[in-house]
Order: C-alpha cells, then sequence, then structure tokens
C-alpha cells in the first residue's frame, strides 16, 4: 500500500512490522502517568473513577487499555486530555508527565494549545462525531488554521492530502461534502484525518473501531497502524476487544475498577496472562478455533465507583480468593522472571518481603 | 431524500432553500413582501407626489386618476405616503429586529453554552422581559426617552430580545452535548470558535424563522406606537401615523386609514407566511430523515 507517503518530511523508514520496539525503548517515554488519581462526584461524595494508575508510553509505542465497561479506561484518556468534566469530576492527585511537563499543573490556556495539535484524540462514535453543517475538508482544515496559522488556502491543501492519507476515495471531489454524505467507516477516517493533522506525538484511540462493522474495523485498524509507523507517534488504543489489541498494541495494560491490574508486552500478556482478571477476560473471547458449547463469562460486575471493596477490588469475582486479598491493597509489582510485566495481585505476584507497608 | 449539495453555501442557506421548494407559501410570503420592499426602495422614483406636499384644495378625496388612493386631510398624496411611509416602516422593522437577533442571539448561546448559575440569572432576567406585552414594553420606553425614531427602534429591539435569546438558547444547549463538541475540545478550540464556529451554523435556520415571524411583529408595534402618538412625529409619513389620522377623518374619507391599513395586513400577511412555511420546513418532526 506504499504507506502513503508521509507529505511533511517524516525522518524515518515506516517501520511496518507489528508489535516491534524500535530504538524507541531507551529513549525518555513521551508520556509517563504517575499514581493518577481521578474522582468524581457521586451522590455527595468524591469517588476515585481512576486510583494511583501509572504507565509510560514511549515514542512510536502502542499501548493497548482492555477492560470491561466502567473500569476507568476511558477517565483514564479523558484525564489526559484535560477533559475530565469540570462539573462533576476532576484529576485529584498524581502526574501527568508529557515531554517534559506535567499536564496536570498546566491551566486550561497551555492545555488547549497541546490538545489537537501535539495529542489528539479519535473517539468511539464516528456518526456523531462530526459537526453536521460543515463540510469535511473545512472541519479537517479548521485544525490546522487553528493550531498552525495556516491560511485557509494553505490549511485546505495539507487537508486534502490528509484526506488522501487516510484512503478516502476521490477526496478532492468529496473535500466540500457534508458529513451526512459518508458511510461511517469513511467518517472515522475523516476523524483520523482531524486528528493527525498536526502530527500529534501522542494519539488516544478510544474505542475507534467498536462502532465500525467488522471488515471496516480491519481497514481502520490497519490504516491506523501504519499512520502511526509513518508517522512514528505514539498511541493508547483503549478497547474491550482483545483481538483488536493482539493485531495492533505493543503493550498491553489491563484495567479493573480503575486500578491496572496487569500490564505487559503484548506477546508476554496473552502467553502468560497473570492476573486473574486478566486471564478470565482472555478465556471469555470467543474462539472460532475450539469446539465449545459456550462463552466463558466473569460472574458479577464491576464494582461502582462509591461502593469499592476493601483490599484487592476483584476479590468478589476472584476464584482464587484469599483471606488476604479483602483485607489489604494489593500493589502492582513485576514477576520476578520479567520485569517489563507487572500484576497486581496477592497470589499470583507476592511482593518481595520487606517491601510495601 | 438529500439533494446533491451545491458546493461552497452555506448549510443554513441551503436547509432554507429546502424550506422553500417543498411549500408554496412561503414562496408567496417571499415574492410580495419582496414586492413590497422593492416599491419601498423605488419611492423616490416612482412615487407620483411629494409626500409633504399640501394641496389644501384637493383634501379629503376618494380615489381619482390623479390621486390612485385619494388624499388626506392636508391634500396630501396617499399613495406617496405609503410608498415613502413603507420604507420607514421596513427600516424601524429591519434594524430593530436585527439588533435583538444579534444581542438575543448572543445572550442565548452564551447562556446555554456556558450552563449552571450563569444561565439560570441571565434567563431570569429575560423572563422578566418578556413579562412585559411588546406593547406595554414599546409604551415604557418610548414614554421614558421620548418618540423618535431611534427610541422607536430601541423599544422593539427591546421587547424582541428575550425571545430571540430563548429561541437560540435551547438548541445551543442541545448542540453543545453532541459528539462532534466534545471532539471540538479534544481539539483544543476555544469555547469563542466553538460558539461561533460550531455551535451558530447548527442552531441559525432556526432563529432566522424566528425573526422573519418577529419582522412582522416589528411592523405591528411601530403601527401601533405611531397610532397612539408615540412613533415618529407628523409630518413624516408613517403608517400607523397615517391611519391615526385617517381615523380622525373616517366619517369624512375611509380610505384615508383603509389603505395603510391593508399595507400593514399585506406586509404582515406575507412575512408570516414565509416565516410559518419555513418554521414547517425546519421542524424536526415534520422533516425527512437526514
Amino acid at each position: 500500500m506504499s504507506a502513503a507517503g508521509p507529505p511533511q518530511g517524516a525522518n524515518h523508514a515506516p517501520s511496518g512490522g507489528v508489535g516491534v520496539h524500535t530504538r524507541a525503548t531507551a529513549d525518555v517515554p513521551i508520556l509517563a502517568v504517575e499514581n493518577l488519581v481521578t474522582v468524581f462526584r457521586t451522590g455527595g461524595g468524591w469517588h476515585p473513577a481512576v486510583r494511583d494508575v501509572s504507565f509510560a508510553v514511549q515514542h512510536n509505542e502502542t499501548l493497548a487499555i482492555v477492560g470491561e465497561s466502567g473500569c476507568g479506561k476511558s477517565v483514564t484518556a479523558l484525564s489526559i486530555m484535560g477533559l475530565v468534566p469540570p462539573a462533576n469530576g476532576r484529576v485529584a492527585g498524581g502526574h501527568i508527565r508529557f515531554a517534559g511537563r506535567d499536564l496536570v499543573a498546566l491551566d486550561e490556556e497551555e492545555m488547549r494549545k497541546i490538545r489537537g495539535d501535539r495529542i489528539s484524540m479519535i473517539f468511539q462514535e464516528p456518526m456523531t462525531s462530526l459537526n453536521p453543517v460543515l463540510t469535511i475538508g473545512f472541519q479537517v482544515a479548521e485544525a490546522l488554521h487553528y493550531h498552525r496559522d495556516m491560511g485557509r488556502r494553505e490549511a485546505s491543501a495539507v487537508a486534502l492530502e490528509l484526506l488522501d492519507q487516510v484512503k478516502i476515495p476521490s477526496a478532492r471531489q468529496r473535500f466540500d461534502d457534508y458529513p451526512h454524505q459518508f458511510s461511517g467507516g469513511m467518517r472515522q477516517r475523516v476523524m483520523i484525518a482531524m486528528a493527525l493533522a498536526c502530527r500529534p506525538e501522542l494519539l488516544l484511540a478510544d474505542e475507534p473501531t467498536t462502532a465500525l462493522d467488522v471488515t471496516i474495523q480491519a481497514e481502520v485498524l490497519s490504516l491506523l497502524a501504519e499512520l502511526k509507523a509513518a508517522y512514528g507517534m505514539a498511541m493508547i488504543f483503549i478497547t474491550h476487544n482483545l483481538g483488536v489489541v493482539a493485531s495492533i498494541a505493543d503493550r498491553v495494560a489491563a484495567m479493573y475498577a480503575g486500578e491496572i491490574v496487569e500490564i505487559a508486552p503484548v506477546n508476554e500478556l496473552f502467553a502468560r496472562p497473570t492476573h486473574p482478571y486478566t486471564e478470565l477476560l482472555l478465556r471469555s473471547i470467543p474462539r472460532v478455533d475450539r469446539d465449545t458449547g459456550g462463552l466463558t463469562v466473569i460472574a458479577g460486575q464491576v464494582p461502582s465507583i462509591g461502593a469499592m471493596p476493601s483490599g484487592c477490588r476483584f476479590a468478589p469475582r476472584c476464584p482464587l480468593r484469599q483471606p488476604v486479598c479483602t483485607s489489604r491493597d494489593p500493589l502492582l509489582v513485576p514477576l520476578p522472571d520479567a520485569p517489563d510485566h507487572q500484576v497486581r495481585c496477592w497470589l499470583r505476584a507476592p511482593p518481595v518481603e520487606g517491601g510495601h507497608a | 431524500m438529500t439533494l446533491p449539495a451545491p458546493r461552497g453555501s452555506s448549510y443554513a442557506l441551503q436547509q432554507l432553500a429546502r424550506a422553500f421548494n417543498a411549500n408554496a407559501t412561503s414562496w408567496i410570503g417571499l415574492v410580495t413582501f419582496l414586492v413590497v420592499v422593492a416599491l419601498a426602495l423605488l419611492a423616490p422614483l416612482i412615487s407620483p407626489y411629494d409626500p409633504l406636499e399640501q394641496d389644501i384644495l384637493a383634501r379629503l378625496q376618494g380615489p381619482s386618476a390623479a390621486h390612485w388612493f385619494g388624499t388626506d386631510s392636508f391634500g396630501r398624496d396617499i399613495l406617496s405616503r405609503l410608498l415613502w411611509g413603507a420604507r420607514l416602516s421596513l427600516v424601524i422593522s429591519t434594524v430593530s429586529i436585527l439588533a435583538a437577533v444579534v444581542i438575543g442571539g448572543i445572550i442565548g448561546i452564551l447562556a446555554g453554552y456556558v450552563g449552571g448559575r450563569f444561565d439560570m440569572v441571565v434567563m431570569q432576567v429575560m423572563d422578566v422581559l418578556l413579562s412585559f406585552p411588546s406593547l406595554i414594553m414599546g409604551l415604557m420606553v418610548v414614554a421614558m426617552l421620548g418618540a423618535s425614531m431611534g427610541n422607536l427602534m430601541i423599544a422593539i429591539a427591546l421587547t424582541a430580545i428575550a425571545p430571540f435569546a430563548r429561541i437560540a438558547r435551547a438548541p445551543t444547549i442541545l448542540v453543545k452535548e453532541r459528539d462532534y463538541i466534545e471532539a471540538c475540545r479534544a481539539l483544543g478550540y476555544s469555547d469563542l470558535r466553538i460558539m461561533t464556529i460550531h455551535i451558530l451554523p447548527n442552531i441559525i435556520a432556526e432563529i432566522l424563522v424566528m425573526a422573519s415571524l418577529w419582522l412582522a411583529t416589528a411592523i405591528r408595534i411601530e403601527a401601533s406606537l405611531s397610532f397612539i402618538g408615540l412613533g415618529v412625529r407628523p409630518p413624516t409619513a408613517t403608517w400607523g401615523g397615517m391611519i391615526r389620522e385617517g381615523f380622525e377623518n373616517i366619517l369624512d374619507s375611509a380610505s384615508l386609514s383603509i389603505f395603510p391599513s391593508l399595507a400593514i395586513l399585506l406586509v404582515v400577511f406575507s412575512l408570516n407566511m414565509l416565516g410559518d412555511g419555513l418554521r414547517d420546513a425546519i421542524d424536526p418532526k415534520l422533516r425527512g430523515g437526514e
């Protein structure tokens, strides 16, 4: 597919391979989230929806965040974007270090300059994420006009190039069309073009393929992977679809009830899921190559943020539950033989003794 | 279903254009109104007499070949006064409604977008304004500031600001919760930009429809205030003022008040037809699937 010739001087060869850590590992991470706590107000009190979340993303790396609905994936993304709705939510603790700056400490004005320019986001619903009364050409060009001070004509030229890159057929003819004249898959491509217009260093993709049908999903995923490689940007890919994770991620973080319960390189995680939640999550994927009667399900539900169990939050649903699980919070610790594979579980990853309070 | 969009024209205009094609009455309304506007613009060229020129020997005449619509108590030509009066009526109503659209629109969009306590306070002030019937409000303003063309416009604009604030606020609240506005925030756009470039075009059609209906109301208010002597001072020709003069001589010559009344009726009727047609067309309940 000729990698759509990166237009504005991408200074490295597109490394097409999936799951390849290129030179990036040694670098300073582009994004480092440290002990992030994001709280929401429900029923009179503030409750953490995201608790003590730490992870880092390197240049050129894709981190997938997986977990079932309500486990804090999207809130993590909104916290990074600084878009937690101020009426009933806020980042209450921790740091989000992006390219050497702590985003938590920035004011709205500075944050606005970063959003859409250096960090972009793609949303789940392509059908409703484009303004119905503005042409797609205008909407793609707008980010360039706004963040890059480009004149309308110049911005339009670059926007057209972007639409070509995201493989909108006959982009020139469709430049002045309105969103309702596009299919869902095409609209998601337009969204991608908008998000990538200013060549962000970090892209947050919040379930970008969930609303699309399966064949279109595959196309959009390969497009994202291709553009990510061409642009050399980091990506955080939020999904509950583990099949998608396997095809696009370098590393995976599994979240449960606002905490990261396991984080590991993608092959490691699929080969050796260690936290009971991750294990059950992987077992609940429908398989076409096995002849089973039904799907494995995880009994119970994610606890609501106002009623978190003490100790390990997964304990009430965990088949391996021990007394220690419900009395003390487990810590996210590396496995002895794999330092980049961290697990939050008293039984599967007991902390080294003498360690933690 | 959806027609291919003409390139380059704005979506709101397309929406209105589609409304016209669907509705014959809005065409009739528009054409009638445009004819009146054209006559008013051409008044200096086509009016047969000077509207202020008195001919005391020919006073209170009925329609004739020399004076199509007759003459008034000073012998002035009624047709000429009607044509010149149209200019005044249209200027006063257009300027005042334009002011109300801009001010009310800004207030409504701001209140809807900002929300919370700001919204509450602003809209309560608007409710207070709304609680005055438009004629009473006009009376108050003119009584306080004095009768002049400028004050008449201020009075009419004041009565219309609150309705426009309301009509702008409601769809703003709906639109600001849409995913594409969230996407705008994720792209780092400022609130001002989101309001002007992303919200306004979504709600402008509703505001324009409202404006066409309010234009008719403004002409009525202007005529009413002039009728009770609080409008533009004589001898300047205004439709309301002419009806009033005609009223004083109604037993001598009915045509004196009938013709300006018909003129007001015609304009108000055409604007209402126009507005009703447009409103039906953009009403989501009546509009075909998008």
